[in-house]
């Protein structure tokens, strides 16, 4: 390990009612990896964007090479040499590998672009990166993997200092990281400074010499991988206070009756033969987390995505399930993580909005009875105790709480039995959040079971009756509430493959 | 790893209809056949050529140019008025109707890229004010260019010359290949080309890599206009009187011989050599169904419904790729 | 201005439409003052003429834009209805009730056409536009033989000049009864039933619709089913006014209805479609463009104030969605 090349120190960055980064430190040396880990919403994204000029901080300084700088846009940073390999990936697909790795800064003769230089270039790239990928090859044809390669392949070639990974491994397959392994120690040889951001301790145990752990936007502490365990880290990660109180106990019977079960659910590659029950009156947790294939699991039960194989049951009667239709049908209702694309329509009333999806039962022959529909809103509205002017308002005045309750009432009006509830309480101020809370406990107290997928440690902890923990597409084990506590959690989410 | 590619692209099938087509035509009927059938053929289709290369560029952006047909109508009044009235020399008109393609291109260019418009809106009011514009700025009377034998008439040799022994040679044909190799050049061989297919097939990611998109989506769209005033140069060669007030319906052959030709619908892929191939299909149709026994205005009928077929089949190529 | 905005009635009635009127009623004025002779019965019957079949293109395609698509084959369309109904009550001697009824089936076939295209292969509806524009036009053509078709005057001998009846008896303007029938009709379709509902909803965010359980696909394709439909009824109402229709025609008339549309406060993004507000832009189109000919001045320069009216109104909804964003 080299000198220090980049150093972040008391970086601040507030979103409004976020304080997302708390006086953030970070250092990284030449010729190291480091590993930033943290949970979902620990700030490490949002710590790289700074670096990389996409956010502008509000206060603290970033040394790089022994000079103060402060980069305004991505393009800054990389003209100084640091670039970030990003999780989604940037790519023409059209376009052939050269073309991508060189679009904007083509090389040229005359007015021609000479691909035959590109072309050169890039396997002069590969060859050093010992990756074998054809130049020529156009970019939509090439397996994920492998178009990551290529973007290490572009970042390498703007002759970068400081290379950033985010997450670089969670569309590869195995023998494709082993091969980003070999490239990274390369790059590591050569003396550049890698910042490494990943969920997989078995990832962190081999590739990286220190970790750096954040927590709730703030600096925790950096550990030398090699003198650590496992636990050591987890026990940073979740190492805070639970001030709502966790539920102790669940109050579901063991022999209340399942209402819904899933077996052998598969979609894809983040939904891989999933199993599990949901009892009347229970809220069941899913926990894990980013891309741990929480949500394109609930989709696929919903049939908002299309599933490769698998049975649900619904009150012991196997059901088919092609398209929300046939789920709503069935009395299932989702509230989706991103309300505001399929969640609500913010351009229509509250009215609107809450009878979306049983207008039937408020149409008489092709006319909708708006006084009904409104008293039912109404009804609604005074139920969830909704902050607004009336029933007749747009949505997209409400606030991020009021617009997650009309979603709710959406599904109540309903009266679906079976809620999924993914990421309630995201975008929500503490206030509401505790109202959307208590309604949750309502409802399954009045026999309804609702599934809840929360990236919220506490929230998981405080809800529900029983956990199941995600992990790259996989269920990797159910605890019964008695049983939870944040670091088993934790290490079941970031469970070793193999 | 990469999938082994067929010879059989869509732009070598759609090479042989063309002349499986032209063949079924000439053993259908012998009128067909004759060289003079073949020459008129060859006139019509210059301006349909030119139209189609010009709009396979914002074809291959993921946006439509419906200005073309009634553009190059606009033009062609507007230079053989200027020869006409003020007797301007053929040079000069020539010139002014490119320009005027130019013009109008970069109007469509700046209401689709800076303003924000949807490209099909704004070339179909760009369609109807060019249409407007050409019956006023000639007053509604017709138009016709100079012919071959009036003094003004050399620029019909562009198109055709007549040999010594009277026989007469499609040279036009000799500039739509030429035009098609140097724009096929430009789009996979100029950084023009290259942000093109860019701006097609990842706007978002073609930004972020530090292009000037909004620079080069206009830039498309005075190309198709500079090829909808090249276009109106050989229709004032070929068809002599231009009446004000045409021209509508003509841009969707050319957007169809693109299509089927290969270029995408949704942008990202098309080739200029693709482009003018299914451009003749389209012409063969137009020109080839009287002779054996059709309605001409079948091929309205059929080029609509191949339009469809091709990107219906773009559509699902797509998805089961995915 | 603000206080103006904010009161109910105005509110309820829409600023931007009460603003059209008021152009509407200005323009009026303004060519009553500046063409002798312009103020009078003969002109109000020949702008009703126009703004029976325009407004009911006009209409039709408000649905279609509501969904978030566009048809611009609606022109043609009409013309393709009316030539074929036409040809085959000339022709084939069909009754004059069954060549309005099949006038009216072509434009729902096309509308069905269209629609399923749109909706449930995922043909961009622009391309569909244009694939439909040529077919109708194609379709009239060689129905036709390429011969213009004159429908039966009032005065026929055979007595199938009846359909004439529907436009006007004598001096009374029937169609605008029709027409206002019909305005009715669609804005509760649009406003009070189940498919305007989701027609609107899907137009603004398809997807959350969809996740509440709704067949989008059926009621995305109802639009262009209404709007062909209503296409079919416009035919009827263009040849009882103007008698004889040309093969390879019609497409001037698409951008006059979009202009309708986009004036009345209907949004090219989808989700927000006024049937009053394109009842008053139908209106205003044909009040210039009575006012345009008794200008002496051609169709053509028409066309160019409908472009030009259709960016500036397109560029004023793009840039507030955007200033909103």
């Amino acid at each position: 390990m080299g000198e220090v090349i980049l150093t972040m120190k008391g970086i601040d960055k507030s979103f409004p009612g976020v304080h997302a980064l708390d006086h953030v430190d970070l250092e990284l040396r030449r010729g190291e990896v480091l590993a930033l880990m943290g949970e979902n919403g620990a700030g490490k994204s949002t710590l790289m964007k700074v670096l990389t000029g996409i956010y502008t901080k509000d206060s603290g300084t970033i040394t790089f090479e022994g000079k103060d700088v402060e980069f305004h846009n991505t393009h800054e940073a990389q003209e100084a040499g640091i670039v970030i390999v990003h999780q989604e990936l940037n790519m023409v697909g059209d376009l052939t590998v050269a073309q991508n790795i060189f679009i904007g800064r083509e090389f040229k003769k005359g007015i021609m672009i000479d691909d035959k230089k590109m072309i050169a270039e890039s396997r002069k790239l590969f060859d050093e990166l010992h990756i074998d990928i054809d130049p020529k090859a156009k970019m939509s044809d090439l397996t994920v993997g492998k178009q990551q390669m290529c973007e290490i392949a572009k970042a390498i070639s703007h002759k970068a200092k400081v290379i950033i990974f985010d997450e670089p491994s969670a569309a590869l397959t195995e023998k494709e990281i082993e091969d980003l392994f070999v490239i990274i120690r390369d790059l590591r040889a050569q003396n550049l400074g890698i910042i490494y951001i990943s969920h997989r301790m078995d990832e962190i145990k081999v590739i990286t010499d220190r970790v750096t752990v954040m927590r709730d936007g703030t600096y925790v502490g950096t550990l030398v991988t090699n003198e650590c365990t496992k636990e050591d880290i987890i026990n940073m990660m979740v190492g805070r206070v639970i001030y709502e109180d966790p539920k102790t106990h669940s109050a579901v019977p063991d022999d209340a009756p399942v209402v819904l079960k899933v077996e052998h659910l598969n979609a894809g590659k983040m939904v891989q033969d999933v199993s599990f029950e949901l009892r009347k009156g229970e809220i069941l947790g899913f926990s894990g987390l980013m891309g741990a294939g929480r949500t394109e699991t609930a989709r696929a039960l919903f049939g908002a995505d299309p599933k490769t194989g698998g049975d649900i049951y619904i009150n012991g009667q196997k059901v088919t399930i092609n398209s929300p239709e046939d789920a709503v049908k069935h009395g299932i209702g989702y509230l989706s993580e991103d309300r505001k694309r399929y969640g609500i329509v913010v351009q229509k009333t509250i009215t609107e909005n809450s009878t979306m999806a049983t207008l039937e039962k408020y149409t008489r022959g092709l006319f909708i009875n708006k006084a009904e529909e409104k008293k039912v809103a109404e009804q609604y509205i005074k139920e969830l105790a909704t902050k607004t002017p009336s029933a007749d308002e747009l949505v997209v005045n409400l606030s991020g709480g009021n617009q997650q309750k009309v979603v709710i009432a959406k599904w109540l009006v309903r009266n679906c039995d079976i809620l999924i509830f993914d990421e309630p309480t995201r975008g929500i101020d503490v206030g509401a959040k505790n109202e959307i809370y208590k309604l949750m406990n309502r409802l399954a107290a009045e026999g309804k079971s609702i599934i809840m997928i929360s990236s919220e440690m506490t929230e998981i902890l405080r809800m529900s009756d029983r956990i199941v923990v995600m992990c790259e597409g996989k269920k990797t084990g159910e605890i019964r509430i008695e049983e939870a506590t944040q670091e088993a959690i934790m290490d079941k989410a970031t469970r070793d493959i193999n | 790893m990469a999938k082994k590619k067929s010879i059989f692209t869509q732009e070598v099938i759609v090479g042989i209809v063309l002349i499986a087509l032209y063949f079924l035509f000439r053993t259908i009927s012998s009128d067909f056949g004759k060289y003079t059938t073949f020459l008129s053929m060859m006139d019509i289709s210059y301006y349909y050529a030119f139209m189609a290369i010009g709009v396979a560029f914002p074809l291959i952006t993921g946006g439509v140019d419906l200005s073309i047909g009634t553009g190059m109508i606009c033009y062609a009044l507007a230079g053989g008025f200027m020869i006409r009235q003020y007797g301007w020399p053929t040079g000069l008109a020539m010139l002014l109707s490119i320009l005027f393609g130019v013009v109008i291109g970069l109007v469509n260019g700046i209401l689709i890229s800076v303003m924000g418009l949807p490209p099909f809106l704004a070339t179909l009011c760009t369609c109807m004010i060019t249409r407007g514009l050409g019956s006023v700025v000639t007053g509604s009377f017709a138009v016709p260019w100079p012919t071959a034998k009036q003094p003004n008439g050399w620029f019909h040799s562009i198109f055709k010359i007549t040999l010594e022994n009277k026989t007469k040679l499609p040279l036009g044909l000799l500039w739509v290949i030429l035009l098609m190799l140097i724009m096929q050049f430009v789009l996979a061989h100029t950084k023009f080309g290259r942000y093109t297919i860019a701006i097609g097939s990842n706007k978002e990611a073609a930004s972020l890599s530090g292009i000037n998109v909004k620079f080069y989506h206009v830039m498309v769209y005075v190309v198709s206009g500079l090829f909808a005033g090249l276009a109106s140069i050989a229709y004032g060669a070929v068809i002599k009187t231009v009446q004000p007030g045409t021209g509508a319906g003509m841009e969707l052959d050319a957007i169809g011989g693109a299509i089927v030709g290969g270029v995408s619908a949704s942008g990202g892929y098309g080739t200029i050599y693709g482009t003018v191939i299914g451009a003749y299909v389209i012409i063969f149709l137009k020109q080839g169904l009287p002779y054996i026994g059709f309605n001409a205005n079948m091929q309205q009928i059929i080029t609509g419904l191949v339009l469809i077929g091709a990107v219906a089949i773009d559509i699902v190529k797509r998805k089961v790729v995915k | 201005m603000e206080g103006i905005k904010q009161n109910p009635i105005v509110k309820k009635l829409g600023f931007n439409r009460i603003i059209l009127f008021c152009i509407l009623v200005l323009l009026y004025v303004a060519f009553s003052i500046a063409i002798p002779g312009f103020a009078g019965m003969a002109r109000i019957m020949s702008i009703l003429n126009y703004v029976y079949f325009l407004g009911f293109l006009a209409l039709g395609v408000t649905f279609v834009i509501a969904t978030g698509g566009i048809d611009f084959s609606i022109g043609p369309v009409m013309f393709c209805c009316a030539l074929m109904a036409g040809y085959s009550l000339n022709t084939f001697n069909v009754p004059v009730a069954a060549a309005l009824l099949l006038s009216i089936v072509i434009g729902f076939c096309f509308g069905v056409f269209n629609g399923w295209l749109v909706s449930f292969v995922g043909v961009p509806p622009f391309i569909v536009s244009m694939a439909s524009m040529n077919i109708a036009k194609g379709l009239g053509s060689v129905f036709t033989k390429t011969q213009s078709v004159s429908w039966p005057q009032a005065n026929d001998p055979d007595g199938r000049g009846w359909f004439r009846n529907l436009v006007k008896v004598g001096n009374i303007p029937t169609g605008l009864i029709i027409f206002a029938i019909f305005v009715i009709v669609l804005y509760i379709l649009m406003n009070n039933t189940k498919p305007g509902r989701y027609i609107l909803c899907l137009g603004s965010n398809k997807e959350a619709v969809r996740l509440s359980g709704v067949n989008v696909r059926k009621w995305q394709m109802l639009a262009y089913v209404i709007c062909g439909t209503l296409v079919g009824i416009a035919a009827i109402f263009f040849v009882g006014a103007y008698t004889t229709v040309q093969p390879g025609l019609g497409d001037t008339y698409n951008n006059e209805a979009i202009a309708s549309c986009v004036m009345g406060g209907t949004s090219m993004a989808g989700g927000l479609a006024s049937i009053g507000g394109t009842v008053i832009g139908v209106f205003v189109i044909s009040l210039l463009q009575e006012g345009i000919m008794a200008l002496r001045m051609t169709k053509e320069v028409q066309m160019i104030i409908t472009g030009l009216i259709v960016i500036v109104f397109v560029y004023a909804d793009v840039s507030a969605r955007r200033r909103k964003n």
